[in-house]
């Protein structure tokens, strides 16, 4: 295994292109496991550490833009992630613990793409896109359209993904990610992120999407408009929460069975919007 | 046949130069050529936080850190804390409170410990908690520990 | 009292079995089956052979094919002929570093013939089942064959007349328990370095063990050789929980070494040693106990089936012991148990701290709780009314001496102010709260143990027992035995490293038995010595034994007198150069085990005598229920235990919060889980256990002194009892949160949440 370590872009590019295999090493939390174990053996590594331009939050003219090298920790703790980027900041600090948060990287995690993950079900609702470069330069790809499914997403080979573009959403969107792990610091069993805002007592803006329930973050539109314009009653958001369950299609595994996860999601749900509400 | 490079790390104050494969994680170059062994390798996975050691500061996993990634940073392994004679406030606490059992968790404990205490001097039982909830610990059932990173922190 | 080996571990500088190197030392591993149950049918290692760097590859064809095993001699060091459950190791490869020896095992080509195979310990007792010991009627061992070849053993007692009392109940409750495959989880995995001097036909080990002389004795008799070619040392050890016991990776390291006249390191990966080395026996119980109106127990009936797995490794020990704890610590006059330990296909289970008890005792704490549900009384109170007192006869008729249950429950009862918690119930939105009891007792003791202490030139001593402390504190304990004894500081006491050169004869760390069995033998020893060094005093010092003392500080003095006093210095250079020899104590001690009384007690099968002395404990916890997901959280707990006497109250708190700790994660989390005998959480990223979060900070042990006639200072052995509380004591808690019974442990987020809607 050859291993690069280019400090720009485009230097990542060329490098990526120089093998089949290539593989982006960003915090290694996942990566280096997997090396350990022997389930990936690539002949070319990039290493991005030395890439300044992925690292950072900054705003932008609809929200925030999240490097795709900066820690979990780093955006935990950055305060002007509010509104609907707060779902971002509230994922960030709930990933595995501080060991981890403090060098396993956002844009990592979402190109690896792992359903059990956090980011997955965050960036999809908060609306995110994610921009991905290429020797051709760069496009931008919305969360929805992002994860095809597990492991799988739409970066290309000899692509590298360079940034998260988070909008702020509709004023007094507020953001909140409800994990549910078996242990504290473990993968989801599942998870519900969401963003919504409030005009007086209904709701006139909501976009959440489960987690560690599907190949991929599960978003059901059909479940936010039967919240948008009511009241979120109890009631309102059980049938919600039905109708995303619905469209769950979990796995079994050591974390729980299918039907567990889907008898947790309308749970997670109405407790997920109960927390977001009270905020 | 995976390629070997030259690298330099900065471990425990002193500048060492290795050849060493690009798949090799520093967990392995500190036990194996450096004989830095009281750093563990518990799970090889990033999961029981044996292998912690200090980066700059911070407690990571040596098993999730390829050596050749770790160049140009200040490491700290368990054996700079100290050079047996004189202990380090964390690891005369962790002696004092009662805290060490097997041992084999302990380096790692340790080090998260001094990671945590060297930026909030003061925690709370609960940020002890959540700051050594990555470090398991499979025979004090935790109490003495965190008595040890207490003690430490008014010692 | 701090630890005497702390210092070295908080330094990094105490070296585990993986931290020692020596020159020319390769790299071991070992290549697990991929079947559940197969006949080999062809071995072709000539790849891996070929391959640069490697020395040795091995198979069961090419070890003789002993079978060993403590309790049934079923098991062989690489599988031979057939293989038993998907990870049982078939080949093993030394080579110059650990990447060659991986490389060889993928190079390894074993042809197989898949045989139908069985997980489930019932379904593995039908007739049709299939064999997984045809040879069980051949194989040696303590443990005599049965007719059916995939019973490992059978044990029963009986007392009274069950059938018969069952028309005396006024209540009777009846469920079926099961209690999962529980990982020791030691953080440190399994390692062995093992070196073979050719020239002088000598076989060195050092290794990660709980017994330095089992292990001896294991590989002399796998390799065919004698005691004496075997040398064993313990270094420092990372945990062992019982699953160190025994044999772990021994003799497929010291078959390495032998075979390539070379040292070979063989240290397990955490999926190597998961998937290779053994759990807690799962198991499922089907009870039914019935009580008179008024919460006097009358009758029980239990039948138990411990999963074993593949080989039997200490499984029949477990198993008869699991039906010696299946009454409790209560009087229950009418009773019967019967346990099966019976092979399958999945990885073998052995010993696990509280060795079969902790199984027992959930089935029998659950049942009682039950009991108090029906009649409407306090569980403390039914509790107390039918424990074991001093003077009771334990299930099999040994005496219980210090019948201390009761001041156990009292003493949680009144710490946790139990009234007043178990009716204020605290809710917060979305959680329930509940609180909860359970009662355990335990034995301390089993088998036998020397100790030597000797008086050193310079008045120092040093302790050799042969006892490994695993971690729980024991060197620091014996030595201040032998300090109290002799009225010395720590710092004048050396406690020896075990090692089989060198050390007495010890049997293992286990049974809770290094502070009471060891104990003695030190006590004893330190006697012996101090009855040496007062013969010298007395001569030098021109007085009679009678008229000497000790003082602190290594000193003899003439009692009423300041100034007649003589140093150990003194006197150990005097036996030393002039009178009598080196001074050195000694003594030897064996718990003298008694016979089950068969006026009292009717038992069948494999019952080994009683084991040793009794000691109780209660513990009270409190739980929350997560409403929506069915989590539930320990909050706050209290545990009495009867200690006999405190050696070290530090360690003695260690062991009790660290044996909850464990048995919480049983009681929550932790379980190993097959798919088609494969293990689906062979990594600690998939199978669980407590961190720091999961458990609450307030565990609050609470230790009572009842001294143990025949303990050394009166103490007791504390290593086990705390896991046996648990279980229980969590889902009593829970089932008084939220009204529903939990009779399957894990009590994971989905199996509560199941039993709440």
């Amino acid at each position: 295994m050859k291993y690069l370590e280019p400090e720009t872009v485009d230097e990542a590019i060329t490098a990526l292109a120089s093998a089949e295999d290539a593989r982006c090493l960003a915090g290694g939390a996942t990566l280096v496991a997997m090396l350990n174990a022997e389930l990936v053996d690539p002949k070319v590594l990039v290493g991005l550490r030395k890439i300044h331009a992925l690292r950072g939050i900054s705003r932008t003219a609809d929200g925030i833009r999240i490097g795709a090298m900066t820690t979990h920790d780093e955006i935990a703790a950055d305060d002007r992630l509010t509104g609907a980027t707060a779902v971002l900041r509230s994922a960030a600090g709930q990933i595995a613990h501080d060991a981890i948060r403090h060098v396993g990287t956002i844009g990592g995690s979402i190109a690896h793409a792992d359903p059990s993950a956090d980011w997955p079900a965050a960036i999809t609702a908060a609306g995110a896109s994610v921009e991905i470069a290429s020797s051709g330069g760069t496009r931008s790809v919305s969360a929805d359209e992002f994860f095809l499914g597990y492991l799988q997403t739409a970066v290309q080979p000899g692509e590298l993904v360079t940034a998260i573009d988070i909008p702020w959403g509709p004023e007094n969107a507020r953001g909140h990610y409800l994990k549910f792990a078996r242990v504290d610091g473990d993968y989801a069993t599942a998870s519900i992120a969401i963003v919504l805002a409030m005009d007086g007592k209904r709701c006139d803006y909501i976009r959440f999407a489960a987690g560690a329930c599907g190949p991929g973050p599960l978003r059901v539109v059909a479940a936010e408009e039967r919240l948008l314009g009511t009241e979120l009653t109890a009631e309102d958001i059980a049938a919600a929460g039905d109708l995303l369950a619905a469209e769950a299609d979990p796995v079994s595994d050591v974390r729980g069975s299918s039907e567990y996860r889907r008898l947790l999601i309308p749970r997670l749900l109405q407790r997920a919007i109960t927390l977001v509400t009270r905020q | 046949m995976t390629e070997s490079v030259h690298i330099h790390l900065r471990i425990n104050g002193e500048v060492r130069s290795l050849q060493v494969e690009t798949k090799r994680t520093l967990l392995e170059v500190l036990r194996q050529d450096l004989l830095l062994t009281g750093t563990k390798r518990g799970c090889n996975q990033g999961v029981c936080g044996a292998c912690s050691i200090l980066v700059d500061g911070h407690s990571i996993r040596s098993c999730l850190s390829l050596a050749v990634a770790m160049q140009d940073r200040d490491i700290v392994t368990i054996e700079g804390l100290s050079d047996g004679a004189r202990l380090d406030r964390v690891q005369q606490a962790f002696l004092d409170a009662g805290a060490i059992q097997c041992g084999f968790c302990m380096p790692g404990m340790i080090i998260t410990a001094k990671a945590l205490l060297d930026r909030n001097p003061r925690p709370s039982t609960e940020e002890i908690r959540h700051a050594l909830g990555n470090n398991i610990c499979r025979c004090s059932g935790y109490v003495k520990v965190i008595d040890a990173v207490h003690r430490a922190a008014t010692t | 009292m701090p630890r005497r080996e702390a210092r070295a571990k908080a330094t990094g500088a105490a070296a585990y079995t993986d931290d020692i190197v020596l020159p020319r030392m390769l790299y071991g591993a070992v290549l697990g089956s991929d079947y559940a149950h197969a006949r080999i049918r062809s071995y072709n290692t000539s790849a891996a052979e070929a391959l640069p760097g490697v020395k040795v590859v091995l198979t069961g064809e090419k070890l003789d094919g002993k079978l060993h095993g403590k309790c049934i001699e079923d098991e062989p060091i690489l599988a031979t002929g057939k293989v038993r459950y998907i990870g049982e190791p078939v080949a093993a490869v030394a080579a110059i570093d650990y990447a060659t020896a991986k490389r060889a095992l993928q190079l390894i080509d074993i042809q197989y013939e898949e045989l139908p195979a069985v997980f489930d310990a019932e379904a593995a007792l039908a007739s049709d089942a299939p064999p997984i010991h045809e040879e069980r009627k051949r194989y040696g061992g303590r443990v005599p064959p049965l007719e059916n070849p995939n019973l490992a053993s059978y044990t029963a007692f009986k007392e009274g007349d069950a059938e018969a009392a069952w028309s005396q109940c006024d209540v009777i409750v009846e469920d079926t328990y099961e209690t999962p495959a529980q990982q020791h989880m030691y953080l440190e995995p399994c390692s062995t370095l093992a070196a073979f001097d050719r020239a002088a036909d000598q076989l060195t080990i050092w290794t990660s063990t709980q017994g330095v002389f089992i292990v001896q004795y294991a590989i002399a008799k796998w390799l065919g050789m004698p005691m004496s070619k075997v040398r064993v040392i313990a270094p420092y050890i990372g945990g062992a929980f019982g699953g160190k016991g025994g044999v772990t990776n021994q003799p497929i390291a010291a078959a390495l070494a032998i075979a390539a006249g070379a040292p070979v390191k063989l240290t397990y990966s955490r999926e190597d040693d998961m998937t290779m080395m053994k759990s807690r026996h799962p198991s499922r119980i089907y009870m039914r106990t019935g009580a008179r109106r008024d919460g006097t127990l009358v009758a029980r009936e239990a039948r138990i089936y411990l999963n074993t797995g593949a080989y039997a490794d200490e499984g029949p020990f477990v198993n008869a012991i699991a039906v010696g704890f299946s009454r409790g610590p209560y009087r229950i006059p009418n009773i019967k148990t019967e346990a099966w330990c019976v092979y399958t296909n999945h990885l073998k289970a052995g010993g696990m701290r509280g060795f079969g008890v902790p199984q027992a005792n959930y089935a029998s704490e659950l049942q009682i709780e039950a009991i108090a549900d029906k009649l409407g009384l306090d569980p403390i109170e039914l509790r107390t009314r039918n424990a074991l007192v001093t003077g009771d006869k334990f299930l099999g008729g040994q005496n219980v001496d210090h019948g201390t249950l009761i001041n156990c429950l009292e003493a949680v009862r009144r710490a946790s102010d139990w009234e007043a918690r178990r009716a204020r119930r605290p809710v917060q939105p979305g959680k329930r709260r509940g609180v909860g009891v359970s009662s355990a007792a335990h034995v301390s003791a089993m088998n036998g143990a020397g100790a030597t202490i000797k008086l050193n030139e310079d008045g120092s001593l040093t302790v050799n027992t042969g006892a490994v402390d695993v971690g729980q504190g024991s060197d620091t304990v014996l030595s201040q035995l032998a300090a109290g004894v002799l009225g010395v500081s720590l710092d004048k006491i050396k406690y020896a490293a075990p090692d089989t050169d060198f050390s007495p004869y010890n049997h293992q760390t286990g049974g809770s038995r290094t502070t009471y069995t060891v104990g003695v033998a030190v006590e004893r020893a330190s006697e012996h010595a101090r009855d040496q060094i007062l013969e010298h005093a007395s001569e030098m010092l021109e007085c009679s034994v009678e008229e000497l003392e000790l003082r602190p500080g290594g000193l003899v003095g003439v009692k009423g007198t300041a100034t007649r006093e003589l140093p150990f210095v003194s006197i150990a250079k005097r036996a030393l150069y002039a009178t009598g020899g080196p001074i050195m104590g000694t003594a030897n001690w064996v718990y003298e085990a008694e016979r089950f009384d068969p006026k009292r007690t009717l038992t069948a099968g494999f019952a080994p005598n009683a084991v040793g002395v009794f000691l109780f404990a209660a513990l009270i916890v409190e739980v929350e229920v997560d409403e929506a997901t069915g989590k539930v959280a320990i909050v706050e707990a209290w545990a009495a235990h009867d200690v006999g006497r405190a050696i070290n109250p530090g360690a003695v708190e260690g062991q009790i919060q660290g044996g909850l700790v464990q048995g919480f994660g049983l009681a929550l989390i932790e379980e190993l889980l097959w798919d088609d005998g494969r293990l689906v959480n062979p990594t600690m990223m998939d199978y669980k256990v407590p961190g720091a979060m999961d458990v609450p900070y307030e565990i609050h042990p609470i230790i009572l002194e009842d001294p143990e006639r025949t303990g050394p200072f009166g103490a007791r052995g504390i290593g086990e009892i705390p896991l046996n509380l648990a279980a229980p004591a969590v889902c009593n808690a829970i089932e008084h949160a939220i009204g529903r019974k939990v009779t399957t442990i894990p009590a994971t987020g989905e199996r509560v949440l199941r039993a709440m809607i």
